[in-house]
């Protein structure tokens, strides 16, 4: 049969976002393959050249809106190396509370929308039941659900409401015993193994090549977790085990996240302990006072610091809960930063995609795109 | 591997390319070079161990650019940055995807958001931005207060 080009995308229930995978088909073999993204770019490394630093956190939210805190968590860490701040103890913390209860809320969206991939209606609706309680409790703290701009250059907005610590613990109770729920709803099921095993297999060699990170390079046997290779914020205090597979397919990445769900349960009962037994400030004490931060008291040089305020670059890398995210910051001494660069896991990871969709079938391209947890936002910023 | 050990290890393939190697917070080291040895220092600095490229970004200091790539060696745990200047009139670089595949799409990426191109690219396309789009909007000169001069170029093809 003759070979021939089709689009699936933009808008196609495969996408998970708006972007437009090109396929080149001979008869239902996959030939070869042309990932268009560029669809949702809406420039956010320009804006933030024209935005004081504390605004930009606003952008970070909608740069991935599944996982926004742990986005602003990265600029974070980033924008106060270049500023060269140090936050508190407590925010540290809090920061950490908040990127595992965003891995969490980001890997029960993953797995709700993985599940539809392959036919299981189910699991779906019992995925978004549970991802609200996560929400619930962002809500309580942050006040929003989606966007919520919390973290601060030198802290975090506020501290937790009473009676937190508890709700949380509940929660995490409620969502330990489901993960084994999902597992019998899904590993036990064999439309689930027919649809999932040894397809899109990319192994660890190809994944270091084309950059590949996060649970597809750990279901491929290589424990890289920046959490644990180069541990920021208060990683180096919580005890963890990095979640692996050798199957290096979809079921190997299916199992790498609901591992990793079970190890941020884990580190977030050890930081909500800490959090009970330590109460503080939440915000550096001496802040330019153009920084805005609106409960931070004002520096001691107060004004004066905003035009002898030293410039910086900073540098940060997390573990995202798509991989590894990273955000490059140069401060050339004004109240905008002259240049934020950021690279997305999930840029990278849908980059590769012809390593590991030439020879699968057109039926196949579901559940292997949605194993890649494609989330659009973080790759086109 | 730190800034000494590094420079040892490089400076014998690259001679008069290595333009210094020094400290740098939040990296093992930043490795300054010229674009005439890049494809040597991009080998040298793979064969180290630094097997994943994590990111290439360009900066636009005006008066040059600069394109930068951050590696990591997964031996060390550590990240390295590897930085060259290129003149502002005629921003060209080796490409690195020869040695780095996952270079690819961040050169693209770079080339049509900074304007810095990377030669023998394998595939030089627009990937942000439409096809035919005539502006570089990370530049410095591309100015977002200016909404009656922002009409969109856009050349169909």
């Amino acid at each position: 049969m003759s070979e021939m080009w089709i689009n699936m995308g933009p808008q196609h229930p495969m996408t998970h976002g708006l972007w437009n995978l090109r396929v080149k088909i001979d008869g239902e073999v996959i030939v070869d393959v042309d990932p268009e993204l560029g669809y949702l770019h809406r420039g956010i490394e320009k804006i933030s050249e024209d935005r004081h630093y504390n605004e930009v956190v606003t952008l970070m939210d909608r740069t991935c809106y599944v996982a926004g805190l742990a986005w602003e968590h990265l600029y974070i860490i980033a924008s106060e190396k270049a500023l060269h701040i140090e936050p508190p103890e407590r925010a540290e913390y809090l920061r950490v509370m908040c990127e595992e209860f965003q891995r969490l809320g980001s890997h029960i969206m993953w797995f709700s929308a993985f599940v539809v991939d392959i036919g299981l209606l189910t699991p779906l609706l019992y995925g978004m039941r549970d991802r609200d309680l996560v929400l619930d409790l962002f809500q309580s703290y942050t006040g929003a659900r989606m966007t919520y701009e919390y973290m601060r250059v030198g802290g975090v907005r506020n501290d937790l409401p009473p009676g937190f610590t508890d709700r949380a613990r509940t929660v995490l109770d409620w969502l330990m015993a489901r993960f084994d729920e999902y597992d019998k709803l899904t590993l036990g099921s064999d439309i689930f193994h027919k649809r999932c095993d040894n397809l899109g297999i990319l192994k660890a060699n190809d994944c270091i090549a084309h950059g590949v990170t996060g649970p597809m390079l750990r279901s491929a046997g290589v424990k890289r977790d920046l959490r644990k290779d180069r541990p920021y914020a208060a990683y180096d205090r919580v005890e963890f085990d990095v979640a692996g597979a050798d199957s290096a397919d979809v079921t190997g990445r299916y199992l790498v996240r609901m591992e990793e769900m079970r190890q941020s349960v884990r580190i977030l009962r050890q930081v909500l302990d800490w959090l009970d037994r330590n109460p503080g400030p939440v915000m550096a004490r001496e802040l330019p006072r153009w920084l805005g931060a609106p409960y931070a008291p004002v520096g001691r040089e107060g004004y004066l610091l905003k035009r002898n305020y030293p410039k910086g670059v900073g540098f940060s890398s997390i573990e995202e809960p798509h991989g590894e995210a990273q955000a490059y910051i140069v401060n050339e001494g004004g109240e905008h930063p002259y240049r934020v660069k950021l690279k997305s896991p999930v840029f990278s990871n849908i980059s590769a995609a012809r390593q590991y969709l030439v020879g699968y079938r057109v039926a196949d391209i579901p559940p292997i795109m949605g194993s890649v947890d494609v989330c659009i936002g973080e790759s086109d910023r | 591997m730190g800034p000494e050990e590094l420079r040892a290890a490089l400076a014998p393939a690259l001679g008069p390319s290595l333009v210094g190697v020094e400290p740098f917070e939040g990296f093992a080291a930043r490795v300054r070079f010229r674009r005439e040895g890049a494809t040597e220092l991009f080998r040298a600095v793979h064969g180290l161990g630094n097997t994943h490229l994590s990111m290439v970004a360009g900066i636009d200091w005006v008066d040059h650019r600069e394109v930068l790539y951050i590696v990591w060696s997964d031996a060390a745990k550590q990240y390295t940055l590897l930085s060259a200047d290129l003149p502002a009139d005629d921003p060209h670089i080796e490409t690195a995807s020869g040695v780095w595949p996952s270079a690819n799409w961040h050169e693209r990426e770079t080339w049509e958001l900074v304007d810095i191109t990377f030669d023998h690219h394998p595939d030089l396309r627009h990937l942000l931005t439409p096809d035919g789009y005539e502006f570089r909007p990370l530049l410095r000169s591309f100015k977002i207060h200016e909404p009656e001069e922002l009409e969109v170029k856009v050349r169909h093809v």
